[in-house]
């Protein structure tokens, strides 16, 4: 990754928290929104592989973990970990990766997240049952949405790596 | 500096990040698994070094000062009206159930320090806020917070210039509340840090639509203060209770400006929560 590559990146990870936290409850239905932090860690582990893909899911994990319970420090950073060296790992074992597979690979990994997330906090079954229900399904939903969309506006962008 | 953080990224980006992934995932083990003591301390200086700063430059880009200050005095003025209606309310229904005994000591004769809110959890579980104000303008931990529409939460951190606020939906934070109708007191808290549900005993018929109240026990809120109304009965585990989903006065996500009541825990409370 170029020394612009970073810093487009860094810019980005501003942006998606920026947005998350402003567009991001504007565009909530029934208390459901989409994730636009997890959209930026699948978009960066799929342009910039797996290395990149933990790191920044380190640094956005974390940055979410600082205002969570503090019982729970750490859930997001080692979910969000795992979740950018998996699609980083995709990434560089698939590269054909065109937009219907990055969109399937988001999915994914809003469940994966989701599911590492929940393990950690140690969270009741009924109520993991009930988040799931509740927010997972349909958050998952809304958030491949608006990512298909970002794939394919910033699709044939891998020019930097 | 670049060069040497690059160099860095790079060594970890061989053999695929598996070196990197390794690093990370052992980091956020190391963090989950600290005590609780390090984790405070871990997410205070995080806050206090990097996020608050640039939350609060954030959060500045729009602030009118001089609109800010006339506002501020409005809605603290506001805050205190709402305050002594429902007081009044309080104190109305109690008058009529009670004729001889009278009870002075859930009046709130609080100060109440204006605050904006700078920064909060933009992940999906909203559970904390930060806000501006801190030890310096007279904020402590364990004060209620509240809005112009009902109960936030409460201090958990106090630093010079800035506070963290625990929100009703923390998972941490149990609280007494009280029906307004049936008088009967039950608590409220979050399992999933986001939901709210209360347990309060079956026989008191308290029914979808009720209002929730803090109830003055614990010694950290005062009595009176609105939480939320009742939005689902369910039943619990034992038949004894009814579990309650509630939904809250104020939505927490909406939130700009928030008011501390400069309140202190009661003295037993204050020794139990030094212990």
């Amino acid at each position: 990754m170029s020394n612009y590559g970073w810093l487009k990146t860094l810019l980005m990870f501003v942006i998606a928290f920026a947005v998350q936290s402003t567009i991001g409850d504007w565009l909530k239905i029934l208390d459901v929104g989409p994730d636009f932090i997890l959209i930026f860690i699948v978009s960066v582990a799929l342009r910039y592989g797996a290395g990149a893909g933990c790191f920044w899911g380190f640094l956005a994990g974390f940055t979410l973990d600082v205002y969570a319970p503090v019982e729970w420090l750490g859930a997001n950073t080692i979910a969000m970990t795992i979740v950018g060296f998996a699609v980083g790992q995709l990434e560089e074992h698939f590269l054909t990766l065109n937009l219907p597979p990055k969109v399937g690979v988001l999915g994914l990994a809003f469940y994966v997240n989701d599911m590492f997330y929940f393990l950690i906090t140690g969270l009741e079954r009924d109520v993991v049952t009930t988040l799931f229900l509740t927010k997972t399904v349909p958050e998952s939903i809304y958030t491949v949405i608006i990512g298909g969309i970002w794939f394919y506006l910033t699709s044939g962008k891998k020019s930097d790596v | 500096m670049l060069r040497a953080f690059r160099f860095i990224v790079d060594l970890f980006s061989q053999r695929h990040g598996v070196v990197a992934f390794a690093f990370f995932l052992v980091l956020g083990i190391l963090i989950h698994a600290s005590s609780t003591a390090v984790r405070e301390s871990i997410v205070d200086k995080a806050l206090s070094t990097v996020f608050y700063p640039v939350q609060l430059l954030m959060a500045s880009v729009n602030d009118f000062r001089s609109l800010q200050a006339e506002n501020d005095h409005l809605k603290a003025e506001n805050a205190r009206l709402r305050q002594e209606t429902y007081h009044a309310s309080e104190g109305l229904q109690e008058l009529a159930r009670l004729h001889t005994l009278v009870r002075f000591d859930d009046k709130w004769n609080f100060p109440i320090v204006t605050s904006r809110v700078v920064g909060h959890n933009p992940g999906r579980f909203l559970t904390t806020l930060v806000i501006n104000r801190g030890t310096h303008h007279g904020v402590k931990e364990n004060m209620p917070v509240m809005s112009m529409n009902g109960l936030v939460g409460k201090i958990t951190k106090a630093s010079l210039t800035h506070s963290r606020v625990q929100l009703l939906v923390d998972p941490n934070l149990k609280l007494s509340v009280l029906e307004r109708r049936t008088r009967v007191v039950g608590f409220l808290e979050s399992v999933d840090g986001h939901l709210l549900s209360a347990m309060i005993p079956s026989h008191a018929g308290v029914a979808e639509g009720d209002t929730l109240i803090t109830s003055g026990l614990g010694g950290i809120f005062p009595k009176g203060i609105p939480v939320g109304t009742v939005h689902r009965v369910r039943k619990a585990d034992l038949d004894v209770m009814s579990l309650m989903d509630v939904k809250p006065f104020q939505e927490f996500s909406t939130l700009e400006e928030v008011f501390v009541m400069q309140k202190e825990p009661d003295w037993i409370i204050q020794e139990l929560l030094d212990e």
